[in-house]
């Protein structure tokens, strides 16, 4: 599916991380700010892409403010910010959640 | 700990004094009204006693005033965090998503932190920039210098409106190089309309095969958004913000797009502009050479052709003057729109700046 308008999801706090999903041409493109980067960096962008794989988005740019949120959070966060950005906020997609 | 977001309204006196005393407490003393009216919301951020320990505020899409307290428990960066993030989120339900913040030095850290990139730093202070669309879409929706094109030059203008010494400039720009940037000032404070004044300078400049006419975006002198006031002193704020603004050139656009030149029209005429090109001169070169061009005179006479006589004589309707001061392209337009244009004057449009 394509995205239809900028949506964003999240805070900077601790524990939480902020999702900015905006259009794209060239695949899922990731911008990830995170201390821990290195160590899960891959682990949380993989959770992403798999939320997005679920809505079938192919093109995105995802701009990521990790604040050390576990791996719930960072589907629920994707998730909202999907929804947003799909402009299905008031049909949740229950297959993905 | 459960501190809270809540609004806070300016235009409530009691809350503008206590808001003004905790910045001030911060070291952020200076709240002319120019700055304080562009707020456009402003945020605090209160402890479980009721007392405020942070705010922030938005002006358009800056962030401004920002400040948190540190009771020394470690909770600053807590609570900064929580400022940017309530602020930003009113910056996304109103449609924003691309963030500016001029801040100083030592919090370009805090921002980076929670994902602003750096657009441009100087001893002074520092533009940083988060979300869509940024730098790099912008750079990439500029049209491309050919392939062959060797040497690169840029000129920034206003052109309010377009007149013969601004045709010169290019002419002379695109004699001496094999393509041409024109970036005109994206700011729509002007007598002439943002669409108005890139329209005029396509226009008049339709001829020259190498040069390419671009809207300036929000990185080349938007500097009446740039915020003064932490710094008193007016020649200070000019400085560090015309040195903002030529180091952004520099770094974010001379450089990736291989720009080697910068063109400028001397001014004997504005102060501000006079030191811009000073600015300019110190912070550009080596790598950008800043060639600096004698102003245009009318025929025989010692005036320099200047869009503020321009604008002056609309405002007399003396617009048959205006054949020695602008090419045709503009000269129909202005005879088109005089009555618009007089209008504007008349509603209260300043004529006599920038």
């Amino acid at each position: 599916m394509e995205i239809k308008q900028t949506a964003m999801a999240g805070t900077l706090e601790s524990s939480d991380l902020q999702i900015v999903l905006s259009q794209g041409t060239k695949g899922i493109e990731f911008d990830l700010t995170s201390d821990v980067a290195k160590q899960f960096g891959n682990d949380i962008k993989a959770t992403i892409k798999s939320v997005l794989d679920a809505y079938d988005i192919e093109n995105a740019s995802v701009k990521v403010v990790d604040k050390g949120a576990l791996t719930p959070v960072i589907k629920a966060r994707a998730i909202t910010a999907a929804q947003r950005a799909l402009d299905l906020k008031d049909q949740p997609n229950w297959e993905v959640l | 700990m459960a501190d809270q977001i809540k609004d806070l309204y300016l235009f409530n006196p009691n809350v503008k004094k206590q808001w003004e005393n905790f910045l001030m407490e911060k070291g952020i003393s200076v709240f002319s009204d120019q700055e304080v009216q562009a707020i456009d919301q402003t945020i605090g951020l209160f402890d479980d006693q009721g007392q405020l320990v942070g705010t922030g505020s938005i002006a358009g899409k800056t962030i401004k005033y920002i400040a948190v307290s540190d009771d020394g428990s470690g909770a600053s960066g807590a609570r900064f965090n929580q400022v940017v993030s309530a602020l930003e989120m009113d910056l996304a339900e109103a449609g924003h998503f691309q963030i500016f913040v001029f801040t100083k030095p030592q919090y370009q850290a805090s921002f980076e932190h929670v994902g602003f990139h750096t657009l441009a730093k100087t001893d002074y202070g520092l533009i940083l920039e988060k979300g869509t669309p940024n730098i790099e879409t912008y750079r990439a929706s500029l049209e491309k210098k050919p392939a062959d094109a060797k040497t690169v030059a840029a000129i920034v203008m206003n052109a309010n409106p377009f007149t013969k010494g601004h045709r010169y400039l290019v002419e002379q720009a695109a004699k001496e190089n094999d393509w041409v940037y024109v970036f005109v000032v994206n700011q729509d404070v002007s007598l002439f309309t943002t669409a108005e004044r890139t329209m005029l300078v396509r226009e008049g400049t339709k001829d020259l095969k190498n040069v390419a006419v671009e809207n300036g975006g929000d990185y080349m002198v938007s500097y009446l958004s740039f915020p003064a006031y932490f710094i008193k002193n007016q020649d200070t704020a000019i400085k560090y913000q015309t040195a903002l603004d030529a180091t952004l050139f520099k770094e974010q656009l001379a450089k990736p797009l291989g720009i080697q030149k910068r063109y400028l029209g001397t001014e004997p005429k504005s102060h501000t502009t006079a030191l811009y090109n000073e600015t300019l001169k110190t912070i550009l070169p080596p790598e950008v050479q800043v060639v600096e061009i004698p102003r245009l005179t009318q025929g025989s006479g010692q005036d320099v052709v200047s869009a503020t006589e321009v604008r002056a004589d609309i405002k007399a309707d003396q617009i048959d003057q205006l054949t020695n001061l602008v090419p045709e392209t503009t000269f129909a337009f202005i005879k088109d729109k005089k009555t618009e244009l007089q209008d504007r004057i008349s509603k209260g449009q300043k004529i006599n700046g920038n």
